[in-house]
């Protein structure tokens, strides 16, 4: 394994990522667009909710405004970095192909990648991160900003999962939007679960650990390790999943 | 021997591509596989590379190997010049090698003025030139080529041939693949893949 090699990987990656400058003015405006409309359309009404992660019986009194607020940042940031990662694995799967006929090694691109989506989570996470705080104080902004992270890394993986299997990018992308929609950007608001039936469903969700732990971080005092742990240990099962299908994809038979 | 196929057999499902393929060439040696669309080049071609396996029989090649596929497969966003140095790494080129390679090439098939342009905005005509030459910036042992001149203008497929000329005289062995074969009189040997045989 080379790291000259792993370095060119991820310096030419990002160097494509960078070109595309319409990605680069969707990163910056969807989570700004969105949090505006929640700002500009969610009340004052305090609410209280019970934090569905915590064994013990915690509620919570916060403003309507405040919860939808980190809801959506949490649900924008799992759109971006699944949409990215996307595009990674899928746009460019047959060229990558002809590298690994070259002389790259399969794992010395699949680092490249993944090296790739970490800077892009970690981005993405940071940027949300303050954006949200600028519109709403929270309570800690680092363990916050470690839920943007890990929705970024659940979804993530998702992206990758699906642009390993799925060869059009049309079918990928509505892949990536149904779920994010229904689970991320619906299913795992406070305001709905806390009212839903058959909550377990939504437990099993993808944003599921990775919204509980953002939410903690930002209304409570309580440990995120639980929340955290899961959502590795989830967004882990999608990266295997991808990993496989990628070296499947990339294998040279020699 | 530079290359040489043994009993090569290769079927999709029931459809049976290739039937017990052998041939060889010599170091310097030019040989030229034709087939209609379908005929099962390319599914030979990418055995060879390595990217399919056979279902039979084997493939021996001694030397450097440089293949460029029918599709041009570039990075969109990335230039003529950063996809010369991903290719490198990929090669394991030195730089000091890399650069002499590619200013060689690059003036050879005239494209050095596209050298900072991104792969989205160049003509068909250009990319294939870089894809081309990114089979060659190795300086091959053995130089597999499908359809290497599609989408060239007379003058750039006449630097083509002028091209073989000078890697056949440093040793390169070079196999091209093609539906519609020119130039019959520079081959040293030209096989036909016909229902799965090559003859």
């Amino acid at each position: 394994m080379s790291t000259y090699r792993i370095y060119t990987g991820l310096y030419m990656i990002l160097r494509m990522l960078v070109r595309r400058r319409i990605a680069l003015i969707l990163i910056a405006v969807i989570p700004i667009v969105f949090l505006s409309i929640v700002e500009l359309t969610t009340s004052e009404k305090v609410l209280p909710f019970r934090l569905a992660s915590l064994k013990e019986e915690v509620f919570v009194n916060i403003v309507e405004r405040g919860i939808s607020l980190i809801f959506i940042a949490v649900a924008s940031a799992g759109f971006l970095v699944s949409f990215l990662a996307l595009n990674l694995i899928q746009k460019n799967s047959e060229v990558n192909r002809r590298l690994v006929i070259c002389g790259y090694h399969p794992i010395e691109l699949l680092i490249s990648i993944l090296l790739s989506l970490f800077l892009m989570i970690s981005f993405i996470a940071i940027y949300v991160g303050f954006l949200t705080y600028a519109f709403f104080p929270i309570n800690h902004l680092f363990e916050f900003i470690i839920g943007l992270m890990l929705i970024g890394f659940v979804y993530g993986c998702y992206g990758l999962a699906v642009g390993s299997v799925i060869k059009g990018e049309l079918e990928g992308i509505l892949l990536i939007v149904l779920l994010v929609n229904i689970d991320a950007g619906w299913l795992q608001n406070p305001l709905f679960y806390a009212g839903a039936q058959n909550q377990a469903i939504i437990k099993l969700l993808p944003a599921y650990f990775p919204s509980q732990t953002a939410i903690i971080a930002a209304f409570t005092d309580y440990s995120t390790t639980k929340a955290s742990l899961f959502s590795l240990i989830y967004g882990s099962a999608f990266l295997l999943f991808s990993i496989i299908i990628f070296f499947f994809k990339m294998r040279i038979k020699k | 021997m530079i290359i040489k196929a043994e009993n090569i057999a290769k079927s999709f499902s029931k459809k049976v591509v290739l039937r017990d393929v052998s041939f060889e060439m010599k170091r310097g040696s030019m040989c030229g596989i034709v087939g209609e669309n379908g005929s099962g080049k390319s599914t030979l071609l990418r055995i060879i590379v390595g990217e399919w396996k056979a279902d039979r029989g084997k493939v021996a090649i001694d030397g450097k190997l440089g293949y460029c596929p029918q599709k041009t497969l570039l990075f969109s966003q990335l230039t003529v010049d950063e996809h010369f140095r991903y290719f490198s790494a990929a090669y394991g080129i030195e730089k000091d090698k890399l650069l002499s390679s590619c200013e060689e090439l690059m003036n050879h098939f005239n494209f050095k003025k596209f050298r900072n342009e991104k792969i989205a905005n160049l003509s068909g005509g250009t990319q294939q030139k870089l894809n081309l030459s990114i089979a060659m910036i190795l300086q091959p042992d053995l130089l597999i080529l499908d359809e290497p001149y599609n989408g060239f203008d007379w003058d750039t497929y006449l630097m083509f041939w002028d091209y073989t000329d000078k890697l056949r005289e440093k040793g390169c062995a070079i196999l091209i693949v093609t539906h519609l074969l020119s130039e019959k009189d520079r081959f040293d040997r030209i096989y036909k893949i016909e229902n799965g045989y090559l003859r």
